[in-house]
């Protein structure tokens, strides 16, 4: 990385940053055409986004249409409607749930928790993954060992099962079970897929030349694998969002999380009181938060897929 | 071969100690213990509380009760259950054969099913089909289990009444089941027919395996079928038929449930694995010897692929055995998910102790047997 | 010349379909192959070798599509049969030594039993004692110790596999064998010996090979005829004595300038300068010109004819090497 001299020999205008971005863009856009052929990734965004979108609107509605005494998600109630829950109307397109606050209002500001929490779950894993699957990999020996050992024993825990212990036990919020989901799987089988991968990139002739031109270890690992892990971290993202998003939904229901608001707590409060018995009858206190959840789980694993194929040559069809 | 399941098998032992040790610790750094449920009941002194601290032992430091609670447990006494005032063994003992059949049951038909149809769908690459199984199979791999689990109820149990909703037998008729007729001795015998039944399978896989693909899957397919008929039959023969029958039936719907929950792992990944197969020389050689499509497909292919989908399930089963807690739950199938799950909400820690010991006990098990099948699966590893 | 070729392969062309458009990867590729004959194909890497071999199996990608030609085998049109025939013809007729024979294994079967997989499939009523047999003496034949029949494939190395494969490939007696690169996984001394084994057992048996190598060396110990091929291309073929005496193609003699002369002549040495092209975009006209030094105008809008040009020896080009006869 002898920059400086380059620049003058070659009377280059650009700086290197300029270069770095511009072939990092045409990185992107390859990898872009690549995924576009994939209509699923392609369904998968396109739910992503709007989910997002969702999630953007609501604070908006809030201060525009929505009557904050009404609307509110914590503490709305619409004293026009006398017997809650009540089915969908003009004024509530998905209803009221059991204590007459607005179903779409509810749904609408959880989509932001549950993004800040897959994606802080993912980061968390992603970050912890590539550093020690890239040091893993580096330097081998007992320190490998010592990581592979770890992410076994944390590859046999029944994680659920852990999860509902841990959350019955300590007082759990959103960013704490993003942070736990985060270094379980971060420590655990993500770990083991990012030395495999980063074992492959040691091997490279770059690597090597880093080497005799005297580049620290920290600096080989940072500057040279672990940006080359960022395609499959990327794509690992997407897969542990989906984990994330679901494990908060389970604990949600079954009451375990100290959550004011999120799509699990919202089919908790309908099965707390007694409306699931209720069958069909009560739809739309329960197919709008579950299906909510399902359908952003489903979308992250999709776009997730279709960047394995962007990623994984194997897989491509020609 | 049998230092490969040594060695796995000492593998386990240390890591079931660090996984008692790291269960034990976890709980004991919860804050407060189970007196603090009575810090508000005004018939409980504080002497009183230490008493019962004493007599539970919680006076003591956290390692010379984790070394007592050890012992015990190697032993096989668990404590006694805050909850049910009897020991916590018992409990579970009662508990475990029904989250055993039930997951063992599930988890068979949900590889070989999502197996077979991963295949379909890589031989089926870029036509529509593929798109269609690929999303309905996405759906299901991330559908939120309560909540499907639910919808699956009220379509089946309240609207189409075709199944039982909830527990796991038919209380009224058990009222009049025989003296000395427990529903577990059930359990375990239907447990007993099925590993039967498995290792009949496994035996004549493994005795067809060099044949022509025509004439074993022609033979494993009677030994199925065949041997499920005298499974059935020698149950619809038995005096207690009647009451197997209501259990099974009850099962039912969790089955489908969690086939339908599991399967699309298993598929997607078999399709992923087989498309990575196909680029394999030793795929294009088989092409070459003229061998026909669906032998190349199944006899190697397939055979090949299966590999990493196996590991990827071993990896998968303490996932399986821990989402059991939600499946347990919606369906009140009282296994051991749903003891845990109980037990931690009413902070019954010595029943959370032992359930969460079963399960993860369990788990490692399973992989113990899931790992040495992987063996036998993969000469590279039976003769390493 | 009176005697009919086992193997006619007639302006063969095929294309790879590709997301930038089509590789031109085999262009208007004749050649005729007769009973008992060993043929070389030399090329350097990337100039559609391998398309070739499996061209002639029908054993292509998807994305593969052989746009015109035939390949005909004792009169019959290859491109023209239904898969299921096809199957018929793989192995019994033809067979292949795969270029990555290391890996053309199937690692969960044992080696002996992926054998008489493929002598059952074409001989259905053999008996499988019988089968068992032939493997054990065709092991013998290539040099392995029939024992290890039954072990898996990670159980050899990789001189063992090769030879393994080699007996495969000889298994149903077929009466074409495609050696591709057989011996390019392989260190120096095991490659001599395996490519002889493989020379004398073709010759031995009476079968006709196609040995495809990026070697000349390699090419000359085992080929009685040469084909040299460029960019999807024949441009020479002839007899190997003939090849090595009076190549005319510019790259033919490009080609042996780089080989020390194995008859002893002392010949100038041409430098090639340029990359051999890409396939995409293929150059118009003599697909050689922008690196052959004695290109004239019309090499770069005209494809030159692959012709006889008297004793077997085929050219394609407009301004050949003058005939400089070697004494020997
Ligand atoms: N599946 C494919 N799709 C697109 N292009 C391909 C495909 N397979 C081969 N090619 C291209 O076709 C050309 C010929 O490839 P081929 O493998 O026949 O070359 P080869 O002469 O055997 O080379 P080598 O000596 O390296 O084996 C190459 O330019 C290659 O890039
Ligand atoms: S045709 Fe022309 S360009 Fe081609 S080899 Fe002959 S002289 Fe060279
Ligand atoms: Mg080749």
């Amino acid at each position: 990385m002898t920059t400086a001299p380059a620049e003058t020999a070659f009377h280059i205008q650009e700086p290197l940053w300029k270069i770095r971005l511009r072939i990092a863009w045409k990185g992107l856009k390859q990898s872009w055409a690549l995924f576009t052929e994939n209509k699923i990734g392609l369904i998968g965004l396109g739910i992503i986004l709007f989910f997002g979108l969702m999630a953007l609107a609501h604070p908006i509605l809030m201060h525009t249409v929505w009557e904050p005494n009404i609307y509110d998600p914590f503490i709305g109630n619409d004293p026009t409607i006398l017997q809650h829950p009540s089915p969908p109307s003009a004024r509530h397109l998905l209803g009221t749930d059991p204590v007459g606050r607005d179903v779409l209002s509810q749904l609408m500001y959880s989509t932001q928790s549950e993004f800040i929490l897959g994606l802080l779950a993912a980061l968390v894993t992603v970050t912890i993954a590539t550093s020690v699957g890239a040091i893993s990999a580096y330097f081998g020996g007992a320190l490998d060992a010592f990581f592979m050992r770890l992410a076994d024993l944390i590859n046999i825990l029944p994680f659920i099962a852990l999860l509902v212990v841990l959350t019955a036990f300590f007082d759990f919020g959103m960013i704490e079970l993003a942070l736990l989901i985060g270094i379980l799987s971060g420590f655990g089988g993500t770990t083991i897929i990012f030395k495999a991968q980063a074992l492959t990139i040691k091997v490279k002739p770059y690597i090597e030349a880093a080497k005799v031109a005297g580049g620290s270890d920290l600096h080989i690992i940072f500057r040279h694998i672990v940006p080359n892990l960022m395609p499959l971290a990327f794509l690992n993202m997407m897969f542990t969002v989906t984990g994330a998003i679901f494990s908060e939904a389970a604990l949600s229901f079954f009451g375990l999380l100290n959550l004011r608001m999120s799509w699990g707590i919202m089919i908790n409060t309908t099965q707390a009181a007694g409306y699931l018995l209720g069958g069909w009858k009560y739809w739309y206190l329960i197919v709008p938060p579950g299906l909510a959840i399902t359908l952003l789980c489903s979308a992250f694993y999709l776009v997730g897929r279709a960047l394995d194929e962007v990623v994984n040559p194997r897989l491509r069809r020609r | 071969m049998l230092k490969y399941i040594a060695n796995r098998l000492l593998q386990i032992v240390v890591t079931l100690f660090i996984f008692f040790a790291l269960t034990y610790f976890i709980l004991d750094a919860q804050p407060g213990d189970i007196t603090l449920q009575y810090v508000n009941n005004p018939k409980f002194t504080k002497e009183q509380r230490e008493a019962l601290r004493r007599r539970l032992g919680l006076d003591k430091p956290a390692y010379v009760r984790f070394f007592q609670w050890m012992g015990n447990t190697l032993r096989g006494d668990l404590g006694e259950s805050y909850q049910y005032r009897k020991p916590v063994m018992d409990v579970l003992l009662e508990r475990a054969p029904r989250t055993i059949f039930l997951f063992l049951t599930a988890t068979l038909i949900e590889f070989f099913v999502g197996y077979w149809l991963g295949r379909v769908l890589a031989w089926q690459r870029g036509t529509g089909l593929e798109y269609g199984i690929t999303v309905v199979g996405a759906f299901f791999y991330t559908v939120f289990t309560p909540w499907f689990a639910l919808m699956m109820i009220y379509l089946f149990g309240f609207t189409l009444k075709w199944f039982p909703i909830g527990k796991f037998l038919d209380v009224n008729l058990w009222r009049t089941a025989p003296k000395g007729l427990t529903a577990n001795q059930i359990f375990i015998n239907l447990l007993v027919t099925m590993t039967l039944l498995a290792v009949a399978l496994v035996v004549v896989y493994y005795l067809t395996r060099r044949m022509n693909p025509y004439r074993a899957s022609l033979i494993r397919w009677s030994a199925l079928i065949g041997g499920a008929a005298i499974a059935v039959g020698y149950w619809a023969a038995s005096p207690v038929a009647k009451y197997a029958g209501d259990i099974l039936y009850h099962m039912a719907l969790p089955i489908i449930v969690l086939t339908l929950i599991n399967f699309s792992g298993t598929m997607l990944l078999t399709r992923t694995t087989m498309l990575e197969t196909l680029r394999e020389d030793y795929i294009m050689a088989a092409r070459a010897k003229g061998l026909p499509e669906r032998v190349v497909r199944d006899k190697h292919a397939a055979r090949n692929a299966v590999l990493p989908v196996f590991t990827s399930l071993i990896i998968s089963l303490p996932f399986i055995l821990g989402g059991g807690i939600i499946t347990e739950t919606v369906f009140s199938w009282e296994g051991l998910g749903l003891t845990l799950l109980t037990a931690s909400t009413t902070g019954d820690i010595p029943l959370v102790m032992g359930s969460f010991l079963f399960i993860g006990t369990l788990a490692l098990l399973a992989h113990l047997v899931a790992d040495v099948a992987y063996a036998f699966l993969d000469p590279r590893i039976r003769y390493a | 010349m009176a005697e009919k070729p086992l193997l006619s392969v007639r302006n063969l062309t095929m294309i790879y379909k590709t997301r930038k458009g089509p590789v031109s990867a085999i262009d208007d590729v004749s050649f005729d192959l007769k009973r008992g004959e060993s043929l070389g194909l030399v090329g350097e890497s990337g100039c559609g070798k391998t398309s070739v071999a499996m061209a002639l199996l029908r054993l292509l990608p998807d994305n593969a599509q052989i746009t015109g030609g035939q390949i005909l085998l004792d009169g019959t049109d290859l491109t023209q049969l239904s898969e299921d025939e096809m199957q018929h013809v793989r192995w019994k007729r033809i067979s292949m030594v795969f270029q990555a024979a290391m890996n053309a294994l199937d690692p969960v079967y044992k080696v002996g039993d992926q054998i008489i997989e493929a002598i059952e499939r074409h001989e259905r009523d053999i008996d499988p004692a019988e089968a068992r047999r032939r493997v054990e003496a065709l092991f013998k034949l290539v040099g392995i110790d029939p024992k290890m029949a039954d072990r898996y494939p990670h159980e050899f190395s990789g001189g063992m596999r090769q030879r393994a494969i080699i007996a495969m490939a000889l298994a149903c007696n077929p009466d074409l064998i495609i050696a591709d690169e057989p011996t390019t996984a392989l260190d120096v001394i095991v490659q001599d010996q395996v490519l002889r084994e493989l020379r004398q057992v073709q010759k031995q048996m009476g079968m006709s090979m196609i040995y495809i190598s990026h070697d000349i060396a390699v090419i000359a110990e085992v080929a009685e005829r040469i084909a040299i091929m460029y960019a999807g291309r024949l441009c020479e073929l002839a007899d190997a004595v003939e090849i090595f005496k009076r190549p005319r193609h510019p790259y033919t003699v490009a080609l042996m300038s780089a080989f020390p002369s194995i008859v002893g002549e002392k010949r100038p040495l041409v430098a090639l300068g340029g990359e051999p092209p890409d396939l995409l975009f293929p150059p118009p006209g003599c697909r050689f010109h922008p690196r052959c030094p004695r290109a004239l105008d019309i090499c770069k809008q005209q494809q030159p004819p692959f012709e006889d040009i008297g004793g077997g020896h085929y050219l394609a080009c407009w301004n050949p090497a003058p005939m400089v006869e070697v004494q020997s």
